[in-house]
């Protein structure tokens, strides 16, 4: 009869305990009611030993010491759980920010730049550069502009003193790399450039790259294949591209080169008025005037040389819809670019 | 340029479908850029490049159409009725100047009645963007547009002496040009004067004195040709840009002047009436002998890159009038005059091209023998600078190489801006722009600026580019990177204001990845920086960077709500990259002691560093520093700095007894050199 109640007390003991789970505070309930000195329940157990008949007295003793160390080394599980429990809750909402060190962010005009200077390295071109003041020489008259020709009115010139300009285009690189490197040649020419214009599309100050290639044996269909496979690097394999004749002073033939518009893809729209192709590249045969110019012979060498924007090619990669907001500094526009890597 | 549609086919025989027309044109780089329904006409803006001024007109056009298989180009035909009075009793030309106009015709026209032009031509006119005028304008205009040549008609007795001069403008002569604008003139000035005064800048436009008008009843017509560059010149002095000029400055038809003057006479007549004197006045009746170019058919098509038939490429050129003989593998082409374009073999290689089909030409990749290339010039150090902004958490800005004379002037103001005279633009499109930045930071201040009005709560920009100075007679290019920083140091600290060591750190990480980690800072009076809050950095003896708060008076030259750190490196003395290598780990384990020193604020940190440097056992590994307090318990002048000594022996333990009397040893000889004391 007396080990029934000790066997009732153990599995309330348990149940109790159980719903209290690893809160502090009910595992502490359970364990006044239960352990507690004064009125605990193993207390009152053992005051019942005392009036038992002695017959009874082992087996029970026995019984009640076994249920007095359960209580003990259950209570002391739980509550070093709820002690862990209420320490984590103390430390670690992990949801919350942390105290990051800042990341930087390229330019999306540095991304494209960096990313077609990638598709060209592998393809065994080196990248050179030039100065941004130049003179007449090897902006214009080297490239094919005669002094006085209506050609230069397209380039919209900054003069600066004593007959130096701001360079309209990469081009006098061509001229720079020719006059310095024997053929072959291959390189490409990233670099900034100015035009007297500012308008929604126009910026005094945008982004050009340029590439040269001159070497025996060059063909207008390496031209075609050399621009077909970066346009497909660059955009994606399946990318439209299309060649028309056009005129630059320093190649003949002259073409430009369209794209399928990356906003319809070729259906018609805005962006590129209906005609489903967009303008990227101007490209051509490298003049042979030009050649002579950098002495450079031309019944024995041809050439090819294109160019393109490179602000224009980061607003077709990107979507930004405004030339100018490249050039405005808002972070709100720069840090979208953040951990993006070239 | 605008067309009409209808007009370039009545030059054609079996004329295409419009819309193949176009597409063709396109192809062959007359780009066909808009085509709007006008009546039962269409009207075309077609893009023609500045190298052909022989299809500015509906002819050209027309002879690009039938090389491109759009039709055959009719025959030019033009018969003038002539009346018996001979036009040299009439008129007299006098051509003084012939290397400015190397031909002049003009025919006279007798008894015309000026009045507006039929509902047909006046329409064309409107089609192309020509404002209908009067009978004897609008058929100059007409000619210009169907054939491309510019002409002019005077009020023949308006003309002083009946007479013609084609001379050079007298020093300070003047002239109102048919725009109503005054001009004066200069010798340089090629212009068509009577016998008394100036009646038209050669080539651009014609003057009030000798215009056409509702009474005009004799017209003298001229069709001239001009020298490109003369009319070039003429144009660009005078601020004037007509569909004349434009036309003679690329390069008119020196043939089509005589037949452009018979199909204006004709057309006046059949439009006003009137008679034509018998015969023209023609300065120059002889052409030169036209240019002949040859080409090989095998160059051709090496050129190309693959075969381009030997039929095909003969009846392109013979559709464009080059008249090609071929003999063998040799093409020879005689040029007309309207070709100004074409010279030499490639240019004829173009022509076959373009109607070829750049499309038709196989892509072919060449064979290059692959070494991978490499980044010349300053661009490994450019790229490196980018790097190091990006590493330093900064977001890359590009800003403008232009800026005003007074922010330039501003940013300018420090031992780096100084390094030359600023370039000015000659020719700059706004005050804004009219000066060549010295320092990046006239744009990267100007877009901190933007950032912090529209609310940012933090800034940090970066921008690598070039500088520009005037140096005696040269304009030098130096690159730099510049820093901007604002507003607060990140979330959980946004209480606390960017600071001289937020800016400084982040400095550092730059100069770390450019390998100028040796730099000493100092003190900086430069106008450009606040005073006491600036630094520059040397390496050796040369200011490789500068860095602090931007001062108040530049900081409100822009404008700027808020403070702003500033920083400038000269990347041309950064240092090679660095080839790791290797350094043997420590074996014995390091002994750490902190050192409180209490001293003046005007001992400065590298200085206190470089005393306990020379003092300290050679023990000593690193310092670094842990706090620095001012404040309860210390003077006004005064600051607590707490340092963290490591202390370590290369071969054995070291024991704390033996780091304590280090210690002490070095506290003692601290006081005994520097007034400081020790908690």
């Amino acid at each position: 009869m007396a080990l029934e109640t000790l066997e009732r007390a153990r599995q309330e003991f348990l149940a109790a305990l159980a719903e209290a789970g690893s809160d502090s505070a009910r595992v502490e309930t359970v364990r006044v009611r239960f352990a507690g000195r004064r009125s605990g329940l193993l207390r009152d157990l053992e005051e019942a030993l005392k009036s038992l008949p002695r017959e009874e007295k082992p087996s029970y003793g026995k019984a009640l010491n076994e249920l007095k160390q359960l209580v003990e080394e259950s209570l002391a599980a739980a509550q070093k759980a709820a002690g862990d429990a209420s320490k984590r809750s103390e430390v670690a909402d992990v949801t919350l920010p942390g105290r990051r060190p800042a990341i930087g962010a390229y330019h999306p005009v540095t991304l494209v730049r960096r990313e077609i200077e990638e598709i060209f390295l592998r393809m065994g071109y080196s990248v050179a550069d030039g100065p941004e003041s130049e003179d007449d020489w090897h902006n214009f008259e080297a490239l094919n502009f005669p002094p006085d020709h209506p050609a230069r009115d397209t380039q919209d010139t900054f003069f600066l003193k004593g007959g130096m300009l701001l360079r309209t285009h990469t081009s006098p690189v061509q001229i720079r790399t020719m006059e310095t490197m024997p053929p072959p040649i291959r390189v490409i020419i990233p670099g900034r450039v100015y035009r007297c214009d500012s308008d929604l599309r126009h910026t005094p100050m945008f982004h050009q790259v340029e590439g040269l290639v001159v070497d025996e044996g060059v063909t207008f269909g390496h031209l075609k294949a050399t621009l077909e496979a970066f346009v497909h690097v660059l955009f994606d394999p399946e990318m439209g591209v299309r060649f028309r004749p056009s005129f630059f002073p320093f190649t003949e033939p002259s073409a430009e080169v369209d794209i399928t518009c990356v906003f319809c893809r070729g259906k018609g729209c805005t962006v590129c008025t209906g005609s489903g192709w967009i303008e990227i590249l101007g490209a051509g045969m490298v003049d042979p005037r030009v050649f002579r110019a950098c002495n450079v012979d031309p019944a024995r060498y041809t050439g090819f040389a294109f160019g393109c924007g490179l602000d224009r090619v980061a607003m077709l990669k990107y979507g930004i819809p405004d030339l100018r907001m490249q050039f405005s500094g808002d972070e709100r526009l720069l840090r979208q670019f953040e951990g993006v890597k070239r | 340029m605008k067309l009409s549609l209808g007009w370039l086919c009545e030059h054609l025989e079996g004329p295409a479908p419009a819309a193949e027309m176009a597409e063709r044109l396109t192809a062959a780089g007359m780009n066909v850029e808009l085509q709007e329904p006008s009546g039962d006409d269409a009207v075309w803006d077609v893009d023609v490049t500045t190298n052909r001024p022989d299809a500015m007109n509906h002819r050209g056009l027309a002879r690009e159409a039938a090389a491109a298989g759009c039709g055959i180009l009719k025959p030019l035909a033009v018969k003038v009725a002539e009346g018996a009075t001979q036009v040299a009793k009439l008129a007299k030309l006098t051509v003084e100047d012939e290397a400015g106009c190397p031909r002049y015709c003009a025919r006279v026209v007798r008894g015309v009645k000026v009045g507006p032009s039929p509902a047909w031509l006046a329409a064309r006119l409107e089609r192309c963007g020509f404002r209908p005028i009067n009978t004897i304008v609008d058929a100059t205009n007409y000619v210009l547009l169907d054939v491309g040549h510019p002409l002019h008609a005077f009020e023949l007795p308006l003309l002083a002496g009946s007479e013609i001069r084609v001379r050079r403008a007298r020093a300070g002569e003047g002239i109102t040009t048919l725009d109503g604008v005054a001009r004066t003139l200069t010798p340089e000035d090629l212009v068509i004067a009577d016998a008394k005064r100036a009646v038209a800048v050669a080539g651009v436009m014609g003057a009030t004195n000798t215009e056409i008008g509702p009474a005009t009843r004799d017209v003298l017509i001229e069709s001239a040709y001009f020298d490109p560059i003369s009319v070039r010149r003429n144009a660009r002095r005078l601020g004037l840009s007509t569909e004349a000029s434009q036309r003679f400055e690329r390069g008119a038809d020196r043939a089509m002047a005589r037949t452009a003057v018979d199909l204006a006479a004709e057309l006046i007549v059949r439009l006003a009436g009137g008679e034509v004197a018998a015969g023209v006045l023609d300065s120059a009746p002889a052409l030169p002998a036209p240019r002949t170019i040859e080409f090989s058919l095998r160059r051709l098509s090496d050129f190309a890159g693959c075969q381009i038939p030997r039929e095909f490429v003969v009846k392109v050129l013979a559709a464009l009038e080059l008249a090609p003989q071929v003999g063998g593998d040799t093409v020879a082409c005689t040029v007309p005059a309207h070709r100004v374009d074409l010279e030499l073999p490639e240019d004829l290689y173009e022509e076959v091209l373009r109607h070829f089909g750049y499309d038709n030409v196989p892509s072919v990749l060449p064979a290059f023998a692959v070494k991978p290339g490499k980044r010349l010039g300053t661009w490994p150090l450019t790229e490196r600078a980018r790097d190091a902004l990006v590493a330093a958490g900064a977001a890359e800005a590009l800003t403008y190489s232009f800026s005003s004379e007074e922010l330039e002037n501003a940013t300018a103001a420090s031992p780096l801006g100084d390094r030359g005279g600023v370039v000015r633009v000659e020719n700059p499109l706004s005050a804004r722009l009219a000066v060549l930045r010295r320092s990046l930071l006239a744009g990267l201040v100007e877009a901190a600026a933007g950032n912090l009005r529209r609310g940012a709560e933090r800034v940090l920009l970066g921008e690598v580019g070039r500088v520009f100075f005037a140096r005696g007679a040269e304009i030098v290019e130096e690159e730099r990177l510049a820093l901007a920083l604002a507003g607060t140091v990140g979330p959980w600290d946004a209480v606390r204001s960017a600071n001289f060591l937020d800016l400084k750190g982040i400095v550092e990480v730059v100069l770390a990845e450019l390998g100028m980690d040796a730099a000493a800072w100092r003190p900086s009076t430069a106008p450009l920086l606040a005073p006491g809050e600036g630094a520059e950095v040397l390496a050796g003896d040369r200011i490789v960077a500068i860095a602090g708060r931007l001062s108040e008076p530049t900081a409100e030259a822009f404008d700027l709500p808020a403070p702003l750190w500033v920083a400038e490196v000269d990347l041309a003395t950064t240092a090679a990259e660095r080839a790791p290598s290797f350094h043997p780990l420590p074996r014995f384990p390091a002994v750490t002691a902190d050192l409180t020193v209490r001293h003046g604020f005007s001992l400065s940190y590298a200085e206190l560093l470089g005393t306990i440097r020379a003092a300290a056992s050679e023990w000593l590994e690193t310092v670094s520093p842990v706090v620095r307090y001012r404040g309860e318990g210390v003077g006004v002048d005064e600051v607590k700095t707490t340092l963290r000594l490591v202390y370590r022996h290369p071969e054995r333990s070291l024991t704390q007894e033996e780091v304590n009397a280090a210690h002490f040893a070095l506290m003692d000889t601290l006081a005994r050199k520097l007034a400081v004391s020790f908690q």
